[in-house]
């Protein structure tokens, strides 16, 4: 199927189909949200062919848990996003991957100590359009640390050395900055 | 009112949306925003924020893998007529293996052969022996045929000496010291030749030191004809003597073994003169 003839629903329509297992809903939350739910994936996970799997894990995963899904509870974007961090966590954070990494070639460890540890400027990974100039640095840290990296709030404060009220000020003025901006 | 602003400004949406909250302070989010429709309008807007944010960051997956995700969804759609067809797909794929058609027809034939070479040999074996037989009878038959011709040649010998007339018969007698011996000798001065009469010879057996010999005088000197034995199988009939041209007389002594260079007079059996 053409990317071009991508098929867009609004989100009453895709719950709805989505709801009666309609063929046509999968392909329409496919190329609704891919995109989306890969930039976050890909920002976890460095390694292209494990970030698709994610990817795919993710679909099949609301795929098959979308009964759990209510709108009461929220937006659907919020649901599935989380359901994409969380695997993506996961797979990091399994045996697999780490024992994957640790079979690392001797000679690609700068390189894959840096993208670990991200000490590597990512032009991509924060910002790319005007978004930049309208986040203070601090904003965009906590933003990548908590939606891109998965850091809780707790383990962020620790990471940047500050306390937990600060973190959550921030998170919450980053926000406040994103919805102007969008506004 | 002042209580749901608080609650907005604590950051507790935020992080409900971002998914880092614990089960408990979800639950409260939830019944908070049911309640107040300020809370739920907040959070909508930060989820539509979020959204926004995310749509802005988004990265294209590649295209490949649109089909591959969609086809791993859509093939567990739980409609098994879709697998209908497989089944009948698989119809007789299996071929039998021809299997090697064992051949008797060779094993007969090796047994054959084997039978066929235990015959020859024993054939073989029984036509050696009977070659054998006949090259032994053959063998026998020769000498046979040997004797015989000898025999004859013999025999012929003896009938010459009887039919040529230039042949002289003497007939040796006695001596004193042995007055029944007697000995035939036949001799032909023309042809030089001496032949004794074996088959009439009456003349005591000489032992194994001894052998008798014939002796023509010739001008009064003995001349040495040769030696003969008297056994009891002696068969030959005549037996020719050595070759003299002219004899007064004709005498046998004992001598020793092989003969002697003259006679021993006192061992003189028999003597004749012509």
């Amino acid at each position: 199927m053409s990317r071009k003839r991508k098929i867009s629903l609004t989100e009453d329509e895709l719950v709805l189909a989505l709801r009666n297992r309609e063929k046509i809903a999968i392909e329409a939350l496919y190329d609704m949200y891919s995109a989306s739910l890969y930039g976050v994936i890909s920002r976890i996970i460095t390694d292209t062919a494990t970030a698709e799997d994610v990817l795919q894990e993710t679909f099949v995963k609301i795929w098959h848990s979308f009964s759990s899904y209510s709108t009461e509870k929220g937006r659907l974007f919020t649901w599935m996003v989380n359901i994409a961090r969380n695997l993506a966590i996961d797979k990091i954070r399994s045996k697999d991957f780490k024992n994957q990494n640790k079979n690392q070639e001797l000679e690609n460890n700068v390189t894959f100590i840096d993208e670990q540890r991200n000490t590597v400027y990512k032009p991509e990974l924060l910002g790319i359009k005007e978004l930049v100039q309208t986040l203070k640095p601090e904003q965009k840290s906590i933003l990548e640390l908590v939606y891109f990296k998965g850091y809780t709030h707790v383990e962020a404060a620790d990471e940047l050395g500050i306390p937990l009220g600060t973190i959550k000020t921030r998170l919450r003025m980053a926000i406040q900055q994103l919805r102007k901006h969008f506004n | 009112m002042e209580d749901i602003k608080a609650y907005i400004e604590s950051g507790i949406l935020e992080l409900y949306v971002m998914g880092d909250v614990t089960p408990d302070e979800k639950l409260q989010v939830e019944e908070m925003a049911a309640k107040h429709p300020a809370i739920k309008a907040e959070l909508d807007e930060i989820e539509r924020s979020m959204e926004l944010f995310a749509e802005d960051m988004a990265v294209e997956p590649a295209t490949h893998l649109r089909n591959k995700i969609l086809n791993s969804i859509l093939t567990n759609l739980g409609n098994d007529s879709s697998f209908a067809s497989k089944d009948e797909i698989v119809k007789d794929n299996v071929v039998a293996i021809a299997t090697p058609k064992t051949n008797i027809f060779y094993k007969y034939a090796f047994a054959a052969c084997l039978a066929l070479l235990l015959a020859s040999i024993v054939a073989l074996v029984s036509m050696y022996n009977k070659l054998q037989d006949t090259n032994t009878q053959l063998a026998a038959m020769q000498l046979d045929k040997q004797h015989f011709a000898n025999q004859v040649n013999l025999v012929n010998g003896e009938l010459q000496v009887f039919q040529d007339a230039s042949f002289k018969f003497l007939k040796l007698q006695g001596t004193p010291h042995s007055p029944s011996s007697q000995l035939t000798v036949a001799w032909s001065p023309a042809k030089k030749k001496v032949w004794i009469d074996m088959h009439s010879i009456k003349m005591a057996e000489n032992d194994h030191s001894h052998q008798y010999q014939l002796w023509a005088l010739v001008g009064g000197k003995p001349v040495d004809l040769g030696v003969f034995d008297k056994t009891a199988d002696t068969t030959a009939d005549m037996k020719e003597m050595k070759s003299i041209a002219s004899a007064d007389a004709f005498a046998v002594t004992l001598e020793p073994r092989g003969g002697s260079a003259s006679p021993t007079m006192d061992q003189m059996v028999v003597i004749g003169k012509f």
